[in-house]
């Protein structure tokens, strides 16, 4: 479709938040109208069965609401000291010319370190988790 | 008034609104499988390609009832899990609709047993049954079909969706009740006025026994071996008169034993004697109380059947107990696989183990009043009082917090099963979870008790073989082999060998059936979709061999008493050779989806790890054990049924664990298929079932034509033969293990006691020690490794 280049056939609405209030509007009503007809169309027939969680077929004990432990949480951490650190190896780049040799050299120096590290934590069995297999 | 005026104006219009509405609905059903026992294998086959069930409109079949509403009751409906059914049926969002598939949720079908609700329309309001045991996959079609036109002819959902009162959609039959609505009568509705088992005028019970104006030969006997001899004597000299070898035996050496001296005697037997029982096959008991001799018979008899490895070899221990309470020492400390033995004899017949750690009953519910296999207890759910949507909704399965008494700190406790997906039948699992890694693993068997062993107990010889294939029921016709050769090695019946070649061709048809099942949903447990269809695309291949030769998919009861049931059909030869030829490529193809890939490994080498000392204490049978290292299969060290005479290996492997007892069942079919082909190329000439007619049914053309053979008929078929008084234990090995039938006769057309010895009992108790401290994703493996089947675990 053409886009209408010559504004004067348009109507000129201002101030121009006008058409932020009807967008706004309309998006009100629709998902109004949406969640209303969900709801009442949905039946609901609540039992007490119904509202209980499943736990194939036996009614739960105890709570849900545990603190669990994340043991990937290292990896995670893992994961963000070399996220961290790729951002300086981004920046270096971007210099990668204006600083030359020498910066390279002392990138190289960084990512060595960095991998040496990697390796550490590898060798450490610091990117494993769950049961050991023996 | 006026609004409704206005409302019956519109009502032209809620008939077109109507259609759309039930068009949309039925061909969007998403069924639940709720799958209790043999009729849910035909109805997984119904998703399969052949079948397809998705060309219905129904292709999402779900485990969870929210997400279901369409809830298939496929299978047994037992009295233990008649609770969980009415809570996942309660569960369900609505609109919902119910099928009934199978005789048994029909009716209770042939289990009219006291673990068994007769029909699970006493519980939940059924829209279809289809009928059958199993019913084929067509007709679960069929019933799927016809639950559309229900929806499609019958609902007025439209006015119900706005509010506006009447109409009707879903589910809307009444629960029925025995005795109004619905009759429980074995005999068919309208003889309430008479009653069940006997009147005034006849006795309810029959003492008299025409069986007894028989003649029939003694029982068979055997000539023991030199070692057992030799062994009988060193106990005699070492324990007195507390132990004294029965002179005559028609399986295997015989002792009885004084209660004092069974544990001092079994720990030598295990431990010190020339031959090493190292494994407790069996333990059960007899109750004496109903036998026709009876000053003859203690109250009770304790029976342990122990196993040697090396030499290969079976004793029998029979020790005499008394009173109403009767009472012995637990042999746990001898063997840990005692203790679901002891807590099942405690269960069925209320003896009482001192010194048992856990003595509590395993196989029925927490509050059944009463020991099943005593012989006062009732048999037939019918002579019980019916089973009601009260009563469902009241006796629930024991908490959680009774098996895991004290979780570790910050753990969950949670149940995986009695319905889930990965449990492969009605098993209970109750994980205490750090996290994701199981911490303690607890397990509650008995969902699927259908009370065969009782059964036994009342149905004739012949009457007995359909139930057989029902304790293992990916197993068919295999299951058949053990309970008729305990009854030919009782009476001393010679089987021909054509016979006999036929029982070998489809016992290692159905082993090939079984372990692409296994194949197909330990890949599937794994997250591998695609294996599944695969191995049934293969499957159905073999039922349908099996279908031209006995008539039967999943359970043919074709194996009979002498022989089996008919000479092979016109053909077969052809569809079994076109079957080996085309098997061996299918077999490197699932290896090719599976064996090699690296997920598979990573979720299965290593893990749940048994070790062979284990498994040989925990009673571990068939590819499991092997799996362990131990080059163990009946068919070798006990051959029958002519085993010996084929050449196959026994493949094992060593590790023991989930990918150890997969790459064992893949072997295992490629001998199978070696032995399909030995079988079909050397299958002799000859009779199917023997000749000698007295314990057998005779052929129908003989029976048509000399009058001996009619009698036989006639007496075999309505009372039973009468299989002369004794008792024999025969074990075979069945797709998943060794499967033994302890038969005891007091010389009746019907067993006195049927015990059956399943793999599953002792292979799923070593479970927890596979699963501890590996995560509950493992344990998905495990199970799925461990390949176990729940009525072969509860009988």
């Amino acid at each position: 479709m053409e886009p209408i280049l010559r504004s004067e056939l348009l109507t000129p609405w201002e101030p121009g938040i006008f058409s932020l209030v009807l967008f706004a509007a309309v998006v009100l009503v629709l998902v109004g109208f949406l969640l209303f007809i969900s709801a009442w169309l949905g039946e609901k027939s609540p039992n007490p069965d119904k509202l209980r969680p499943y736990e194939s077929g036996i009614i739960p004990t105890g709570s849900a609401r545990l603190r669990y432990p994340v043991p990937f949480f290292l990896v995670a951490i893992f994961f963000l000291i070399f996220d961290v650190e790729g951002a300086y190896i981004f920046s270096w780049a971007v210099a990668c010319e204006r600083i030359g040799w020498a910066g390279w050299m002392q990138m190289s120096f960084f990512i060595a370190v960095l991998l040496l590290g990697l390796v550490y934590i590898w060798q450490k069995g610091g990117l494993e988790w769950g049961p050991k297999k023996d | 008034m006026g609004s409704e005026k206005r409302l019956a104006a519109l009502e032209p219009l809620f008939h077109p609104a109507d259609a759309v509405i039930n068009w949309a609905r039925s061909r969007s059903l998403w069924p639940m499988f709720f799958g209790l026992s043999c009729c849910f294998v035909e109805e997984a086959t119904v998703i399969t390609a052949r079948y397809d069930i998705a060309r219905f409109g129904a292709e999402v079949f779900r485990p969870s009832p929210r997400q279901a509403d369409l809830l298939i009751v496929s299978g047994t409906v037992f009295k233990k899990i008649a609770p969980v059914v009415l809570r996942l049926y309660e569960q369900m969002p609505e609109p919902k609709w119910v099928i009934s598939m199978g005789s048994c949720s029909n009716t209770g079908g042939m289990y009219d047993v006291y673990s068994v609700v007769q029909g699970v329309n006493q519980i939940l309001p059924v829209d279809v049954y289809i009928p059958g045991c199993p019913p084929r996959p067509e007709a679960v079609l069929q019933g799927l079909t016809m639950l559309q036109k229900k929806i499609d002819g019958q609902e007025a959902p439209t006015r119900r969706i706005f509010h506006l009162g009447g109409g009707s959609q879903g589910t809307e039959t009444p629960v029925l009740v025995d005795g109004q609505t619905k009759s429980r009568d074995p005999r068919g509705p309208g003889m309430a006025g008479t009653a069940i088992r006997g009147t005034s005028a006849t006795p309810a019970g029959f003492p008299d026994s025409r069986s007894d104006l028989m003649w029939t030969p003694e029982p068979h006997r055997i000539t023991l071996g030199e070692r057992e001899k030799s062994l009988a004597e060193s106990l005699s000299e070492r324990f007195g008169s507390a132990v004294k070898a029965r002179p005559a035996t028609s399986d295997m050496l015989t002792l009885d034993v004084d209660k004092d001296q069974v544990k001092p005697l079994l720990r030598y037997l295990k431990s010190e004697s020339p031959v090493r029982f190292e494994r407790l096959e069996d333990l059960t008991v007899i109750d004496e109380s109903a036998r026709r001799e009876r000053p003859a018979y203690p109250d009770f008899s304790l029976v342990y059947h122990l196993l040697s490895f090396d030499p290969a070899t079976r004793v029998r221990l029979k020790v005499p107990l008394y009173g109403d309470i009767p009472f012995t020492e637990s042999v746990t400390d001898i063997w840990p696989s005692a203790n679901w033995y002891e807590r099942e004899a405690y269960d069925m017949f209320g003896v009482r183990f001192e010194g048992h750690p856990n003595l509590s009953r395993i196989l029925m519910p927490s509050d059944w009043e009463g020991h099943p296999l005593r012989k006062s207890h009732p048999g037939r759910a019918t002579d019980m009082a019916p089973y009601t949507r009260k009563d469902a909704a009241a006796k629930q399965p024991l908490d959680a917090g009774f098996y895991i008494q004290h979780p570790g700190e910050e753990e969950l406790v949670l149940n995986v099963g009695p319905h889930h997906v990965s449990t492969h039948g009605l098993l209970r699992y109750i994980a205490s979870l750090d996290g994701e890694i199981i911490t303690q693993l607890k397990m509650e068997i008995g969902y699927h008790h259908r009370g065969a062993e009782k059964i036994g107990e009342r149905q004739t010889w012949h009457q007995f073989i359909p139930y057989t294939d029902r304790v293992d029921y990916l197993a068919g016709a295999a299951n058949n082999l053990p309970y008729v050769m305990s009854v030919e090695q009782l009476a001393g019946i010679r089987v021909p060998e054509r016979a006999q070649c036929i029982r070998v061709l489809l016992s290692e048809l159905f082993r090939l059936s079984n372990h692409l099942v296994f194949v197909g949903t330990f890949a599937h447990d794994l997250g591998a979709m695609t294996p599944t269809f695969y191995c049934f695309r293969e499957r159905e291949m073999i039922l349908d061999i099996v279908e031209l030769i006995t008539g039967g998919r999943l359970h043919p009861s074709w194996f009979r008493i002498g022989g089996v049931a008919a000479d092979l059909p016109a053909g077969w030869k052809e569809k079994v050779d076109e079957f080996v030829r085309i098997f061996p490529k299918k077999i490197d193809e699932y290896e090719a989806l599976i064996t090699k890939n690296p997920i598979i490994r990573a979720r299965a080498v290593g893990v749940g790890r048994i070790s062979l000392a284990d498994a040989k204490e925990w009673g571990v049978s068939g590819p499991n054990l092997r799996a362990c290292g131990l080059e163990w299969d009946l068919r070798k060290k006990f051959p029958y049924s002519g085993y010996e005479n084929y050449d196959f290996d026994i493949p094992t492997a060593t590790g023991g664990d989930c990918f150890d007892r997969y790459m064992v069942r893949v072997a295992e079919m490629r001998q199978s298929i070696d032995i399909i082909r030995q079988a079909t190329a050397n299958m002799p000439e000859g009779r199917c079932i023997t000749d000698d007619y007295r314990y057998v049914v005779p052929k129908r053309a003989d029976m048509l034509k000399d009058i001996e053979s009619l009698i036989h008929h006639f007496v075999n078929v309505t009372r039973g033969p009468k299989i002369p008084r004794g008792e024999a234990y025969v074990s075979c090995e069945i797709p998943r293990g060794e499967q033994g039938y302890y038969t005891v006769s007091d010389g009746l057309g019907y067993a006195y006691r049927m015990r059956i010895r399943s793999p599953g009992f002792p292979n799923v108790q070593v479970l927890p020690m596979m699963a501890e401290g590996w995560s509950i994703s493992d344990l998905i493996a495990i199970i799925g490794s461990v390949d176990y089947i729940l009525p072969d675990i509860d009988r």
